[in-house]
């Protein structure tokens, strides 16, 4: 595969600095089909043909100019990337979830003009249903709810939530991302959250859902909840001090729960003796940078609180904790490296 | 506010009021974040006042629509940008750790990204793809033709149609520029 630039078009001839007026659409469309051959593999014995044509016309090589500059200022850069081919598929895949948004963006104006459809019937799939819940937390952005009975509600960072509360019963919906909820108590009506894997039953109780890829994650900090779950329709009642992620067909087995997990909800990361990649791998879900960890330094064990509202303060208090450097080539570009051998460790 | 000034149509003043906070909470609801709906809403404020609807708001529902439809570009034109962003970003992240473009190099590329990337939304997806695989990767239209099941002659087509789109697009800057020199 030639992955070079075409030599086409660094060898203009001199001297082609023409009236800045735009060529007409016929030699620029020209200019397009000749580029096109040219870079196709199979225009080699064309090459005099083309050279011909330049000749002709001032407009003709006007035109040309414009290939120059696009293939110089815009294609070069993304040709001379380490890999042109992942560069040119990740964008690809980047205008495919565009377009897919925008598909769905029309479809919803499209709803509004009906009226209010109810959630539970309109989604086809998560990524509306998140768009549409009642509740909903930015990146980085940690809310406190309060609901009609009473109770609480947090949502942590990119989360959202539906209420569906009725004469009898109290229902909530996490879409996706993780609550934190402090229930009321409500003898008339029971208290459930449902998840993409199963329904939860509170016994009066305080407990955290985390909506992760094809599983859920409950953590129980007071009281106790039920699980049932969505397929197999298994249940376990999962008493305080325990956690367990659980899918549609079973349950893992209970753990004990970490009771630095709920600290998220007064805004802080608290870790008691994690390796170094789980804690940048659970910062990254606050921010939209990226955060890299070099992998000698992965598996350093962390202890301290992190202010998760500002999580360049969070990677400096790490930095200081953990003794290691930031370098941040770019703004939103995050590494974390060993620190200089003679710096003095702390 | 009074708006005697504005004989035709309500003044911006008007529409502020009128419809800034609604708009806050349409893009909040879609963004999920507070942040980056006042940022958009304040876009399209500010476009309306530079480059005012043409012939004014007949109706509240009228200007509502069309800040529906401005604030839908907008956000569409957002969430392309943190895409385009991302994958870079995965682009990046799957290479050796000595792989490591200057800022500056990096912030080429990235424009490079965006501009290519806005101008590929708006074309057919086959042609956007045939058109990355000829002049990004250098790939030939035979062996590109065999990946996307057309012919080599229908590739060399859609190549030329992108970048006929290019070309326009950058004769378009270059106007732009030289009645602004200072740019």
């Amino acid at each position: 595969m030639n992955m070079s630039c075409s030599p086409f078009f660094r060898r203009l001839p001199p001297g082609l600095r023409d009236a800045p007026e735009q060529p007409p659409h016929a030699a620029m469309e020209e200019a397009a089909e000749w580029y096109a051959l040219l870079i196709s593999g199979e225009g080699d014995g064309d090459r005099a043909q083309w050279e011909a044509w330049l000749a002709a016309n001032p407009d003709h090589r006007q035109a040309w100019r414009y290939v120059e500059a696009v293939s110089q200022r815009v294609l070069a850069p993304l040709q001379d990337t380490a890999d042109p081919r992942l560069t040119a598929e990740n964008l690809h895949a980047a205008n495919v979830r565009t377009l897919r948004r925008r598909r769905v963006l029309a479809a919803l104006a499209l709803l509004a003009g009906a009226g209010l459809a109810g959630w539970q019937h309109v989604s086809p799939g998560g990524l509306i249903m998140a768009m549409t819940a009642d509740y909903r937390s930015g990146t980085g952005e940690i809310r406190e709810i309060g609901l009609s009975d009473g109770s609480r509600a947090w949502l942590n960072t990119a989360s959202a939530l539906n209420e569906d509360y009725q004469a009898k019963q109290r229902r909530l919906q996490l879409v996706e991302g993780e609550i934190l909820i402090s229930t009321a108590a409500d003898a008339a009506r029971p208290f459930f959250v449902d998840t993409a894997q199963g329904r939860l039953r509170a016994l009066g109780t305080r407990f955290s859902v985390r909506q992760e890829n094809g599983q859920s994650l409950l953590a129980v900090y007071h009281g106790a909840v039920e699980i049932r779950t969505a397929h197999s329709g298994e249940t376990l009642v999962l008493a305080a001090g325990r956690q367990t992620r659980f899918t549609a067909e079973n349950i893992q087995p209970p753990a004990p729960a970490d009771p630095a997990r709920e600290a998220w909800s007064q805004g802080n990361l608290v870790v008691l003796d994690l390796p170094l990649e789980e804690v940048a791998a659970e910062l990254r879900r606050y921010t939209f940078q990226h955060i890299g960890v070099a992998p000698e330094i992965a598996q350093r064990r962390v202890f301290g609180a992190f202010p998760l509202r500002d999580v360049d303060v969070a990677l400096k208090l790490l930095a200081d904790a953990v003794h290691l450097q930031i370098r941040r080539p770019l703004p939103w570009w995050t590494t974390l490296e060993a620190a200089p051998e003679h710096a003095s460790p702390r | 506010m009074n708006a005697a000034g504005c004989a035709s149509s309500p003044g911006i003043e008007i529409l502020y009021s009128d419809h800034h906070a609604w708009l806050v909470g349409w893009l909040r609801r879609r963004l999920g974040d507070a942040a980056d709906a006042a940022d958009l809403a304040h876009d399209a404020f500010l476009r309306l006042i530079i480059k005012p609807a043409p012939r004014g708001f007949g109706s509240f529902a009228e200007a509502r629509g069309y800040l529906r439809a401005m604030a839908q570009s907008l956000c569409i034109n957002l969430w392309h940008r943190r895409e385009i962003e991302q994958a870079w970003l995965d682009t990046l992240a799957s290479r050796p750790k000595d792989y490591a473009p200057s800022a500056e190099r990096q912030a080429i590329v990235l424009e490079a990204l965006r501009e290519i990337g806005a101008l590929l939304l708006d074309v057919p997806p086959r042609a956007a793809q045939a058109f990355l695989m000829s002049a990004v990767c250098g790939m030939g239209s035979q062996e590109v033709a065999g990946e996307l099941g057309v012919s080599a002659r229908m590739i060399r087509k859609y190549v030329a149609q992108v970048m006929l789109r290019c070309m326009q697009a950058q004769a378009c800057q270059t106007s732009m520029a030289l009645r602004d020199p200072s740019s």
